[in-house]
């Protein structure tokens, strides 16, 4: 069973996480006086993505629905936040390199294309897409009903059974 | 740890290892015991064992209630019989256990049909184990435990007719002076009061713990960012109408006066995006969670229905698409030159084309988040995923779960 201090703890470093994407997301075209600002600012992040994608399993493997061996019904239910993650990981990190790539020499200059610009639409709403998703599946993992047997787990087992 | 010194409810069909007292009342052949039968209406139809099994945990307490009353007035002659019932007094403690323990453990097991069995027997031959799953059985027998002297019963008891659908050992509970409690195999006396006093204390401990659940956090979590959201909505639509108003103000009349407006602002426009996309960002994720946006089937019905909270995620959604697109001459007006200036980015006539349509999506924008506003101030109280997430599951699909029932 989640011990609910474990679980605010682990909330809260999820939530921080978020908070740091959402951060450089606004924030990290301005922050651009020097190009190994937004260099790392760019690592952190997507680190800070990976380290959200692991502790999502992490807590997944957590449940007693996991331990019981019944992942295609844990998939089936968080595919959406699964697959946003993995796409929004992509797509950070081709903006991330792109745009360094632009601007290592001159951070000051203007790098925008008609590419770069379309590019940079789909990872931020990406980001708000998994900002959602995710925030959702973090709140989720605490209910109780994930971490024993339940009539409701019986239920869903035969769902998945059929 | 229930003082259950009364029926031999078993006589019918005894146990093999231990023989069971006689029993003083004619009542209780009425109710069915051994465990085979017992086994027969749960494996046929479990829903209807089910309801059994809750009729019968909803009518024991009162009957347990009664019972000491209505056995006085029946017999006031019974003081003969104390000895006896202390002997009996172990094997009934036992039973009682195992009808506890399998009453509430066994509820989900047989719901879907798979036999019990092993469950009791393990449950019997393990009666004292104290695991965390049996803590919520042990503070009932702990609340059991504080009974006034008064409603201690030295009398001969027997115990009222149990119409029982469920076929586990009922016995009725009634309070003696000492508590048998099993010590190596053997049930040995206590005093009540002593044990009163150290399930008090265990009772103290877990009323603390369960107290703040992990779905205590996640719901005061949920709540918090719905008050952020609620902030940044109207946040976003004040910050958007003061930055149209600038716009226009700098801009001159019908927009004639744009040079101005591009020196001006050129030091607002960067951070004002940046500032929007947080807002946005924000308001969106708040808008989605309030629609369930996860059930994509019930938000896009919400949408046609022209639900008001549906309409404002959309509306938010669109603003945030047009704002992102502006990102390219954001940075455009952000690096302004005069034309004159070598390597200019504002090449001269360049400036009306390029501003017009910035200035376009940012009045539509902020037509788009003031409309959110209105929509979700029209209901702020609404939030579907705090209702679906937080409520049974088991309700998600209704139809499903009837056709499994049907089909077993």
């Amino acid at each position: 069973m989640l011990q609910t201090n474990n679980y605010s703890l682990v909330l809260a470093l999820q939530f921080l996480l978020l908070s740091y994407d959402l951060f450089v997301n606004s924030f990290s075209e301005l922050l651009r006086m020097a190009p190994v600002i937004q260099l790392v600012l760019f690592i952190i992040q997507d680190i800070a993505v990976l380290f959200n994608i692991i502790i999502i399993f992490l807590m997944f493997f957590n449940t007693f629905v996991f331990q019981a061996g019944l992942v295609s019904l844990l998939f089936r239910k968080f595919k959406g936040t699964i697959i946003l993650t993995a796409v929004y990981l992509a797509f950070s990190i081709s903006l991330h390199v792109w745009i360094m790539n632009l601007r290592w020499k001159d951070s000051n200059s203007f790098v925008w294309t008609d590419g770069l610009q379309t590019l940079f639409v789909f990872q931020r709403l990406a980001a708000v897409l998994y900002c959602y998703f995710y925030k959702r599946t973090a709140v989720r993992l605490g209910d109780p009903r994930f971490y024993q047997d339940s009539l409701w787990l019986r239920k869903e087992f035969m769902q998945v059974r059929r | 740890m229930r003082a259950e010194p009364g029926p031999g409810l078993e006589v019918g069909h005894p146990h093999p290892p231990r023989a069971l007292p006689p029993v003083p009342s004619a009542t209780q052949d009425d109710i069915p015991l051994s465990r085979p039968k017992k086994k027969k209406p749960r494996t046929k139809n479990p829903p209807a064992s089910l309801e059994g099994l809750a009729q019968t945990a909803a009518r024991r307490p009162s009957e347990s209630s009664e019972a000491p009353i209505k056995e006085l007035q029946e017999h006031p002659e019974a003081p003969v019989q104390r000895r006896q019932k202390k002997t009996r007094l172990p094997l009934e403690l036992d039973t009682s256990f195992t009808q506890k323990k399998t009453s509430s453990s066994s509820l989900l097991r047989n719901e879907n049909g798979i036999d019990a069995e092993p469950d009791e027997e393990a449950v019997v031959q393990k009666p004292r184990r104290k695991t965390k799953k049996a803590q919520p059985v042990e503070v009932q027998y702990a609340n059991e435990l504080g009974v006034e002297d008064e409603d201690v019963i030295t009398d001969e008891q027997s115990p009222p007719e149990q119409p029982s659908v469920f076929t586990a050992p009922t016995g009725i509970s009634q309070p003696v002076g000492k508590v048998f409690v099993e010590k190596s195999r053997r049930f040995q006396a206590a005093d009540r009061s002593v044990l009163i006093k150290t399930t008090e204390n265990l009772d103290m401990s877990m009323d603390m713990k369960p107290s703040w659940t992990t779905r205590d956090v996640a719901l005061s979590v949920h709540r918090t960012f719905r008050m952020i959201g609620l902030f940044s909505h109207g946040f976003l639509a004040g910050c958007a109408v003061w930055n149209i108003v600038v716009i226009y103000v700098l801009a001159g009349d019908q927009l004639s006066n744009l040079s101005n407006l591009l020196q001006q602002y050129k030091t607002l426009a960067y951070p004002f995006q940046s500032l929007l996309y947080l807002l946005l960002a924000l308001s969106t994720v708040s808008a989605f969670d309030r629609i369930d946006f996860a059930k994509t089937l019930v938000a896009i019905r919400n949408f046609f229905a022209l639900d008001p909270t549906a309409l404002a995620s959309f509306l938010y959604f669109t603003a945030l698409t047009l704002s992102l697109s502006q990102q390219m001459t954001s940075d455009r007006i952000h690096l302004y030159t005069p034309s004159s200036v070598n390597g200019s980015l504002w090449a001269a006539g360049v400036e009306e084309q390029t501003l017009h349509p910035w200035i376009v999506v940012n009045l539509v924008v902020t037509l788009l988040v003031g409309l959110s506003w209105i929509f979700l101030s029209y209901r702020p109280g609404m939030d579907l995923s705090e209702e679906l997430m937080f409520s049974s599951d088991v309700e998600e699909y209704p139809d499903k779960d009837t056709g499994i029932k049907a089909s077993s």
